[in-house]
């Protein structure tokens, strides 16, 4: 294949391969059972290869297999995905970031809020930070179990504030009506604060918090 | 190699992409026996035909799942909300959303009549705006705490009609609940309570 003269193909090319790529999900399973069944190449071989290509020495059939000869669509190809993983990078934790800093924002929002409303500060376009809290001050482990994280305790944990020894958690939860409990030395409680659900089809009752969304 | 790469780079993307916009998993956990499991779709897909919000059905499952709940038991709590639903739409209206059919759902649960929230309903009207969530949420709440249903209906229903907020319906029943919590009775609770907010919003320039 030849290449253009014109170097501003790269230019195409490189925005063409950094458009996002619509992938159905079991495709994308498919290619991550792939990447995980490819064998890991030993970087210090990859090396030595490289030398022993430039020396014209043969090469076992063994180091051989590991050997990596990168054209220079094979270079683009590289530096695209280091690029995109750059960029993904950066964007999460400019992500963490901010959401953290609005989160220390809106705590007092949050918190003065009545029981079981929320309408603080806006942590993303469409999420609210919401701040959970309860005194157990004899727990030695608390975790929030809800509609939110899929009933899985070992999801969210609160961590004790040493100040107060109130255990406490920020999320960034979507506007609605979400259904949850606190896990105490794992023993699932309602929240004493807060609006109770009445759907205690499992033993002990759930809680209710509301979350309004910024534009109503 | 370049096509691997290639495969590399983008299943990289893909997943970042995916991580920041999923929310509700809409599968059914692995830990149920494909008996169970069959069941239970089954349920689920008749709810999504009717029309129904599915999220409360499978945050119900997944509930189950995590207390330990044996399977049977999961099945009939999934039946029984998906029916509780059902009658909360018909009693809400078609126009309902998601979140007013599951917290209406969850009123009936607790003892109210389907009644009681078509009449809160018509106080409010069709208003997209105003959904009645919250109020529904304070009459399942106020009924789990020991009022009479019927006559916790009567005194939200008489706050909806005088249009106070969300935020003042969640206030009074945070001093409903210190009330009762204190020895109060419920009717005078509710009573005392009622008559406070309404003439704060009448006070509300």
């Amino acid at each position: 294949m030849s290449e253009p003269d014109d170097p501003r193909w790269l230019d195409d090319v490189a925005g063409e391969l950094r458009r996002e790529v619509p992938v159905r999900p079991a495709w994308r399973a498919r290619l991550l059972e792939e990447v995980a069944r490819t064998p890991t190449p030993s970087v210090r071989d990859d090396v030595d290869d490289t030398f022993d290509d430039r020396d014209e020495r043969p090469l076992d059939a063994g180091r051989r297999r590991w050997s990596i000869t990168v054209g220079p669509l094979g270079s683009l190809a590289a530096a695209t995905m280091l690029v995109a993983l750059g960029a993904g990078a950066m964007y999460v934790a400019m992500s963490r970031l901010g959401a953290n800093a609005r989160e220390g924002a809106s705590r007092t929002a949050a918190t003065a809020a009545s029981p079981g409303l929320v309408s603080g500060a806006p942590a993303s376009a469409e999420r609210e930070v919401v701040r959970f809290e309860l005194s157990a001050p004899r727990a030695s482990h608390v975790a929030l179990v809800g509609s939110f994280n899929e009933w899985n305790p070992a999801a969210t944990p609160l961590s004790r504030d040493p100040a107060s020894g109130i255990w406490v958690v920020s999320l960034r939860l979507l506007p609605g009506r979400h259904v949850y409990a606190f896990v105490v030395d794992g023993d699932v409680t309602a929240d004493p604060s807060a609006p109770r659900a009445a759907d205690e089809d499992f033993g002990s009752p759930n809680s209710v918090v509301f979350v309004s969304s910024p534009r109503t | 190699m370049s096509v691997r790469l290639l495969a590399l780079a983008m299943a990289c993307a893909v997943s970042v992409a995916t991580a920041g916009a999923q929310e509700i998993d809409r599968t059914l956990p692995s830990k149920l026996s494909a008996p169970t499991r069959a069941t239970l779709e089954r349920l689920i897909d008749s709810a999504r035909v009717a029309g129904l919000p599915v999220d409360p059905l499978y945050s119900k499952v997944r509930e189950g799942v995590f207390r330990a709940a044996e399977e049977p038991r999961v099945v009939a709590a999934v039946q029984r909300l998906t029916r509780d639903l059902g009658d909360a739409r018909s009693a809400l209206g078609d126009s309902a959303g998601a979140e007013e059919i599951a917290a209406g759902a969850n009123a009936l649960r607790a003892g109210l009549h389907p009644a009681d929230l078509s009449r809160l309903r018509e106080s409010r009207g069709l208003r997209p705006d105003r959904p009645l969530t919250v109020a529904l949420v304070v009459l399942a709440d106020l009924a789990t705490r020991g009022v009479p249903p019927a006559m916790a209906a009567a005194s939200v229903n008489e706050l909806v009609a005088g249009n106070v907020s969300d935020g003042s319906l969640l206030s009074f029943r945070q001093n409903v609940e210190r009330d009762l919590v204190g020895g109060r009775s419920p009717a005078s609770a509710l009573d005392a309570r009622t008559r406070a907010m309404i003439d704060a919003e009448r006070r509300r320039p």
